[in-house]
């Protein structure tokens, strides 16, 4: 069960969410996705209705789990699908490559395998990667971090830095690892059973107080 | 089915001696059994699986690797289908050779068969393993079928003689028997070496897929925009994986299925209104077979095609150009059938229509209720998995809309004029196009949460 009541998220803010398993992260999400139907209440963005409403998939990127991954394409061609979804030309792809050259590491373009077969860390970076086609102005992730090799995670961090700083994005981010979630981001929300019980803003420190919570 | 096979078990000797009027019952099913053998095969070709991939989570346990082979090849003994043969011939036996040959006739007999059964499950699991999914398997079966058919053709030899002198000579019958037992050991000692040379995870299912990528791209299609670019994208799942390719072969193998009308007169006499059976089956075949699934296909990525810029509106015209345009391909390859009347051609244009504007639009809400996930990785023939409800009775309406609509007035004297209604109604929904397909993408808007959850769900 999720019971979480005025939520707001200011445009360009980064807003990390922590909690323990099944404390409704990926729920929350969902929901905010219009992937699930809550039992009450509404999700707004940019003042607009998400349910019964596609206009809101022009402009929010998201990556929550290998359900918005094609299985059965190799990541080059599930980059040219989402980017001609997003009206991309070759050229746009290409660039958009180059966007995200260093995260790939090489091991992601150009290599003749479907995503089925790619390790959980490269299927991560494929999804992460496509939540930014179509220059979104929100981009949701769901656990970014996990699975990437120690590398990927570093510079997973600096690129989300870097294209927040030239697309002015908002972040939704979920993380078990708070040593990234609170370099990443201003505000930090603890859910837990599906109430959110911490909503801790910048200047505090914020670390030290998630890591007394998680401890207790 | 066992149930039934025991009955038929017990019936048969009355019904060769009574039903078929034939004095010596064994001589007489003597005669029939390899094409029993020959059922056999077929039948377990399409249920039984290859046991290799039970193999997985005992691999890494201290077990001897032949000790594994055995017990896998052993358990696969355990299926149905091994008892099926015991099940039909023992009452037989007993009751019909025991009395008339005496039991040691009747044991080896028996005997003999079953062992020949239980080779036959070993040989299909060999079978399987080395040619499934490849053209000479589906090539060698034919040519056998095409070699028999012409030996019986040409009168070089019968079938039935060549199996009565196999099973039907009571002196050799200890000889068969020890053929019998010989064969068994030989499939089983076959089958235990081709699984200890492939015992490893990674070559059963990779081969299949790697070094294929970026094969097949079908770059006309993105002229046709986003629809285009969907159906690419779905081609492209049928192509690269074992259960949908299964059922393309199908497809364009059961194209010829008016064959099994048109070519017999008296059929066609009798009953000339099977032809929209006929016509609806062969026009609409890959739509009823893909489009059962339609959206189980796609639940691996349900979530992005959700997520996409992309209305749920597009994503039904997508499915909808796919279904219809082959629809329409399979229509264009029935036109052969012209050579048996320019009114079959006539009677499956009106169907094709009545497809096009009317079953399309029952298979896309039908394949909405309660879909479940299919798993693509999985194998191709009766893999039962994404069946549900709606998958055994969604044929019904298929196949006897055009009948409810043509019937009435077949009976009143007017068959012309039902034709004309059966195309009638197609065109009156190829008209109403757009307002019928924003009304399925309603109902998908709104089943979409439960169907999205369902398909989460392993």
């Amino acid at each position: 069960m999720l019971d979480v009541s005025d939520l707001m998220i200011a445009k360009g803010e980064s807003f990390g969410l922590v909690g323990n398993n099944g404390a409704g992260k990926t729920t929350l999400f969902r929901i905010i996705l219009d992937l699930v139907r809550p039992s009450s209440g509404t999700v707004m963005i940019n003042g607009k209705n998400v349910q019964g409403n596609d206009e809101w998939k022009h402009y929010v990127g998201s990556f929550l789990d290998e359900g918005f991954l094609i299985s059965y394409l190799t990541p080059d061609e599930y980059f040219q699908f989402v980017g001609k979804l997003h009206g991309y030309s070759d050229v746009d792809v290409k660039a958009f490559y180059h966007r995200f050259e260093e995260f790939f590491h090489g091991e992601i373009i150009g290599r003749g395998k479907y995503i089925r077969e790619l390790s959980k860390g490269n299927l991560k970076k494929v999804g992460i990667a496509a939540a930014f086609m179509g220059n979104p102005q929100v981009i949701i992730l769901d656990e970014p971090f996990e699975n990437l090799d120690p590398t990927s995670q570093i510079r997973l961090k600096q690129l989300l830095l870097e294209e927040q700083k030239n697309n002015s994005l908002t972040y939704l981010i979920s993380s078990h690892d708070l040593n990234h979630v609170t370099d990443l981001c201003q505000r930090i929300v603890v859910l837990e059973k599906g109430s959110v019980i911490k909503d801790l803003k910048e200047n505090e420190n914020i670390l030290a107080e998630l890591q007394a919570y998680f401890q207790a | 089915m066992l149930v039934y096979t025991l009955i038929l078990g017990f019936a048969l000797d009355s019904l060769i001696t009574k039903g078929f009027d034939q004095p010596d019952s064994f001589a007489f099913l003597n005669r029939f059994i390899l094409y029993y053998f020959a059922f056999e095969f077929v039948t377990r070709y399409f249920i039984q699986s290859a046991p290799v991939l039970d193999a997985q989570p005992y691999l890494h346990l201290p077990v001897k690797r032949s000790t594994l082979i055995h017990y896998l090849l052993g358990k696969s003994m355990f299926h149905l289908l091994n008892i099926m043969a015991v099940l039909l011939f023992a009452p037989f036996t007993f009751m019909a050779v025991w009395t008339r040959s005496g039991g040691s006739t009747a044991l080896l007999w028996l005997g003999s068969l079953i062992l020949l059964s239980w080779t036959v499950h070993y040989f299909v699991i060999l079978f399987k393993k080395r040619l499934d999914d490849t053209v000479w398997g589906l090539l060698s079966i034919l040519g056998m079928v095409t070699f028999f058919i012409a030996a019986d053709y040409f009168q070089w030899f019968h079938l039935t003689q060549v199996s009565f002198l196999i099973f039907g000579k009571v002196e050799r019958l200890p000889l068969l028997f020890i053929l019998s037992i010989g064969l068994f050991i030989l499939v089983y000692l076959f089958n235990s070496r081709a699984f200890l040379a492939g015992l490893y995870p990674d070559e059963w299912t990779k081969n299949e897929n790697t070094h294929r990528s970026n094969r097949y791209d079908f770059t006309f299609l993105k002229s046709f925009g986003w629809i285009g670019e969907w159906i690419n994208l779905e081609i492209k799942l049928i192509l690269r994986h074992k259960r949908t390719r299964t059922i393309l072969w199908m497809s364009s193998l059961l194209l010829l299925y008016g064959l099994i009308f048109y070519t017999k007169d008296d059929v066609m006499q009798k009953m000339p209104d099977i032809m929209l059976f006929a016509g609806v089956f062969v026009t609409g075949v890959f739509m009823i077979n893909y489009g059962q699934f339609l959206f189980s296909w796609q639940a691996g990525h349900f979530d992005f095609t959700l997520t996409r810029p992309l209305s749920i509106r597009q994503y039904i015209e997508s499915k909808y150009w796919l279904l219809v345009t082959v629809t329409f391909l399979c229509f264009l390859l029935s036109i052969p059938y012209v050579y048996f009347g320019w009114k079959i051609l006539l009677v499956h244009f009106t169907v094709m229509l009545f497809n096009i504007g009317v079953n399309v639009y029952v298979i896309m809400n039908m394949a909405m209720w309660s879909p479940k996930k299919i798993n693509l990785s999985k194998g191709g023939t009766l893999n039962y998995e994404g069946v549900g409800a709606a998958q055994w009775i969604m044929g019904i309406p298929i196949l006897l809309g055009p009948y409810v609509l043509y019937l009435p007035f077949r009976w009143m004297g007017y068959p012309n004029i039902g034709l004309i209604m059966v195309g009638l109604a197609g065109v009156i929904g190829i008209v109403f196009r757009p307002y019928l397909l924003s009304l399925t993408a309603q109902r998908l808007a709104s089943l979409k949460y439960k169907i999205a959850s369902g398909f989460r769900q392993e």
